[in-house]
């Protein structure tokens, strides 16, 4: 039995012959090799039929052969209606260009929304968003993902807090919360003010509350700096001492590095390859070289394709090789001894509040031990030494 | 002479081997399908064929199959498949 679909595929035609001997024809059709489909007799000397595409110039000998004439009555299959897709290539041209239009029109950023922000603030995002080609019209697989903008944006613009990036089919939202800039000043209990650690006083600064040290005094963790208690004896009066006692205070810190030490670098070099992902399916669209590094790291970046309202099954997949270089650090005993003292500055000023100020510095002991290097330093520091502590009335 | 005597040994062997009579013995195999379909194979060719009538060649002999709006709905050198309305299926014997 002949396949239905194959006949389709490779295209039919219906065909009528007219005269004496039908049956013969077919006959000789049939021996000829020439398929032959839904005969039907319309009358005593019609008869029609199907034969495929192929067997066309084989039919002609056989007409020639016989009584008969043979009329085409009809074509079906799809050489023909790629034929009549061919003579209607305007129509068909328009029709894809309306999917690709609705494709990219779906896959682009149509809408920005900045809610949560001041003006200001806004003009400043909607700066940045344009620095990283976030705006209208952009394509969404071409910009960053709403994670890494989120990133990027608390990064550069200083005075958010927060911002939540959601991507609503082809609108952005940004939720900001911005930092709130005066703070508001605390109602604060009457207090005394009293060191944090053992220092010696450098200078004062009291905005309220009875001094009770002096510059240069010498004072203990826990000894109260400026009192809250003002007044004269017996007409003693209660605040909150408020104020800035600088001490000198003392640091010591050790650091341990290793005079030899190796790590992956990336050298800058690139290889960017996109690929379109159908399921586990990954098409090449561009970049088809293997990286030519012998060391990299894999960068991988994939977005979804969007028809109208829906998310394809189809990704957009970025994959930046970046190139790695394995250097090794050889450092001698002075670069590493000036290495560890510049990490021992920095972990201290990482700890330290901003005010604070670093004023000498000193090696206490350095030594070379397993290829390491063990440097111990002490430093002097200038900082704030006041904390407050409330005081308990009723006693 | 030789001819019967083939035969006889034929349809001897049939019998005796089990075989299917329609391969040892060169007959029509035919299948029907109600009266809408008739399926015949190991014809020998197309003698007549009208909406009402479809005759055909057989080794020994012919097959009328008479009924109405008779279409072949395909035809290869040895197989026939009819569509229509079936009455009748007549062996004749020439």
């Amino acid at each position: 039995m002949k396949n239905q679909w194959l006949s389709l595929f490779i295209g039919s035609v219906r065909v009528k012959v007219q005269g004496r001997g039908a049956e013969r024809f077919i006959n000789a059709c049939l021996r000829n090799g020439i398929t032959v489909w839904d005969v039907k007799k319309h009358s005593e000397d019609i008869t029609t039929f199907f034969i495929l595409l192929k067997d066309i110039p084989n039919v002609r000998a056989v007409v020639r052969n016989s009584e008969c004439k043979l009329y085409f009555i009809g074509k079906n299959g799809f050489p023909f209606f790629l034929k009549k897709m061919v003579s209607n290539i305007g129509f068909m041209v328009g029709i894809s260009l309306f999917f690709i239009m609705v494709f990219l029109l779906s896959n682009m950023v149509w809408n920005i929304q900045i809610k949560g922000a001041k003006p200001e603030t806004e003009y400043r995002i909607m700066k940045e968003l344009q620095r990283m080609g976030v705006e209208k019209g952009a394509f969404q697989f071409l910009i960053d993902d709403p994670e890494t903008i989120q990133r990027k944006l608390t990064n550069r613009v200083e005075t958010i807090t927060w911002v939540g990036v959601e991507l609503k089919g082809t609108t952005f939202y940004f939720q900001v919360v911005e930092k709130k800039q005066p703070k508001e000043t605390k109602r604060i209990g009457v207090q005394h003010l009293v060191a944090k650690k053992k220092a010696v006083i450098t200078d004062m600064f009291v905005e309220e509350g009875q001094p009770v040290i002096s510059v240069h005094d010498h004072v203990k963790k826990g000894q109260i700096l400026v009192s809250g208690i003002i007044g004269k004896e017996g007409q003693t009066k209660l605040v909150p001492a408020r104020g800035k006692i600088f001490g000198e205070t003392w640091y010591k810190s050790t650091v341990v590095l290793p005079l030899q030490a190796s790590f992956h670098v990336l050298t800058g070099k690139y290889v960017e390859k996109h690929y379109i992902t159908i399921k586990n399916i990954l098409i090449p669209v561009w970049g088809f070289k293997k990286p030519p590094f012998s060391h990299y790291k894999i960068d991988q970046q994939k977005k979804a394709l969007r028809f109208w309202r829906w998310e394809l099954p189809i990704f957009y997949e970025r994959v930046i090789y970046r190139e790695t270089e394995e250097v090794t650090r050889n450092y001698s005993w002075e670069e590493a001894l000036q290495k560890a003292k510049e990490i021992a500055r920095k972990e201290l000023k990482a700890k330290l509040e901003e005010d604070a100020s670093i004023k000498g510095e000193k090696v206490l002991h350095e030594a070379k031990e397993n290829g390491k290097v063990r440097v111990e330093m002490h430093y002097q520091v200038i900082e704030n030494i006041a904390i407050p502590q409330p005081i308990v009335q009723g006693d | 002479m030789v001819k019967k005597w083939r035969q006889r040994m034929r349809s001897w062997l049939t019998n005796k081997l089990e075989l299917p009579a329609d391969i040892v013995m060169d007959l029509p195999r035919i299948t029907m399908i109600g009266q809408i379909h008739i399926y015949i194979e190991n014809h020998r060719g197309l003698l007549t064929f009208s909406d009402k009538e479809l005759r055909l060649l057989l080794k020994q002999g012919q097959l009328l199959v008479r009924g109405e709006q008779f279409v072949i709905k395909t035809i290869l050198p040895e197989e026939i498949l009819l569509q229509g309305k079936i009455n009748q299926v007549i062996y004749i014997d020439e």
